[in-house]
């Protein structure tokens, strides 16, 4: 079968049509059967217009752009005056403000007591004391609450940007600068909104979170 | 092995589709007058001036007919240093791609000397496709014309 007879063959014998076509037993649909590909390679035969062919010489002419795939996600929050970042897989939620409980024989900075969230009490953590953030502690306007292997943690931030979801390659090194103990809890720098996020390395995070408890 | 399949007149042929970088719509091109026949003219790269021979020219004496099947290939062109340069060429109906082993191709047993780019052929459904060897595609002419020894020497 070739030219004006196979013209639209898909729509009077094929699967468009009242599929009476022999070719069918063996290819199922039209779109798996040659004659329908070439009939589809014969649209790109058409003539191109001369704007066309300036279009594309301005488009190849610009410098290529490589979207790259937003592959990790994590929640932007500030404790004082740093802008912090920890991946969106350890938080439960966010909640509002509520009293923290101080526990009775605990003078560490770290543990600051326990917190009603649902029903439960969660040993209440200040970050910035674990980072060695230097400054006041966090008003605490927000109480976050993450998870990992089991260990549960609250901790007061002054505000929750949301999600934002960024790639490894877009990390940016810790500059040598930051202070030492928040330089080891810190994965890379984030560039967003025009400010610089460090991304915190949850693991290490829990690691000593869970020891300060001991 | 992935070949790229494109026609030359009626009959079709097949360039590895690892020694292409990019293929690219047919674009507007800056012409260079004086130059020998085959060589279309220059592309604007991303920002690199490549030249651009036509293939339809080369073999056929006639320019590639201006449709959207005609592309351009962005290939890698092995210069004599074992440097490689993009290099564009221009083929009719570049649509189709081909799965084939390397060994499925078979010599022709014949040898052009005006045509020393064919190299073996394989044969499919639709009839035999001849694989065009992209180092041997410029004569002598074309290549020191297009890649004067002088900038193999810089790179």
């Amino acid at each position: 079968m070739s030219g004006a007879a196979a013209h639209d063959c898909w729509k009077r014998i094929g699967t468009w049509g009242d599929r009476s076509c022999p070719e069918l037993k063996l290819h199922i649909h039209c779109r798996n059967c040659p004659v329908y590909s070439e009939a589809a390679a014969r649209l790109l035969d058409a003539p191109v217009p001369e704007a066309y062919l300036a279009q594309n010489a301005r488009h190849y002419a610009q410098a290529k752009t490589v979207a790259r795939p937003g592959t990790r996600s994590a929640v932007i929050f500030r404790l004082a005056g740093e802008w912090l970042a920890l991946p969106t897989a350890v938080f439960r939620e966010i909640a509002t403000p509520r009293p923290v409980h101080s526990l009775p024989h605990r003078r560490d900075r770290v543990v600051l007591g326990v917190a009603n969230i649902r029903g439960e009490l969660l040993v209440c953590v200040s970050l910035a004391a674990a980072l060695g953030i230097p400054g006041q502690a966090p008003a605490g306007l927000r109480l976050a609450v993450m998870a990992r292997e089991g260990a549960r943690f609250v901790f007061p931030a002054d505000e929750v940007a949301g999600l934002h979801r960024f790639d490894d390659a877009d990390l940016a090194p810790v500059p040598a600068t930051l202070a030492h103990a928040q330089a080891v809890y810190t994965r890379g720098i984030l560039g967003w909104n025009g400010r610089p996020v460090g991304v915190l390395d949850d693991q290490l995070l829990f690691h000593t979170l869970n020891r300060s408890l001991a | 092995m992935l070949f790229l399949l494109f026609q030359l007149g009626a009959d079709r042929y097949a360039l590895p589709a690892a020694e292409v970088a990019e293929v690219l719509p047919l674009v507007a091109l800056k012409g260079v007058p004086g130059a020998p026949a085959g060589v279309a003219g220059l592309i604007d790269y991303r920002g690199t001036a490549v030249p651009v021979i036509d293939l339809c020219a080369l073999a056929l004496g006639r320019a590639a007919a201006r449709r959207v099947s005609t592309r351009v290939l962005m290939v890698r062109h092995p210069l004599a240093r074992g440097d490689g340069r993009l290099l564009g060429v221009i083929v009719e109906r570049a649509t189709e791609t081909l799965a084939r082993a390397p060994g499925d191709f078979q010599a022709t047993g014949l040898a052009g000397e005006g045509a020393r780019y064919l190299g073996p052929v394989v044969h499919d459904p639709r009839g035999l496709i001849q694989r065009v060897e992209i180092g041997a595609l410029l004569t002598p002419a074309l290549r020191a014309a297009l890649f004067p020894p002088e900038t193999e020497a810089v790179r």
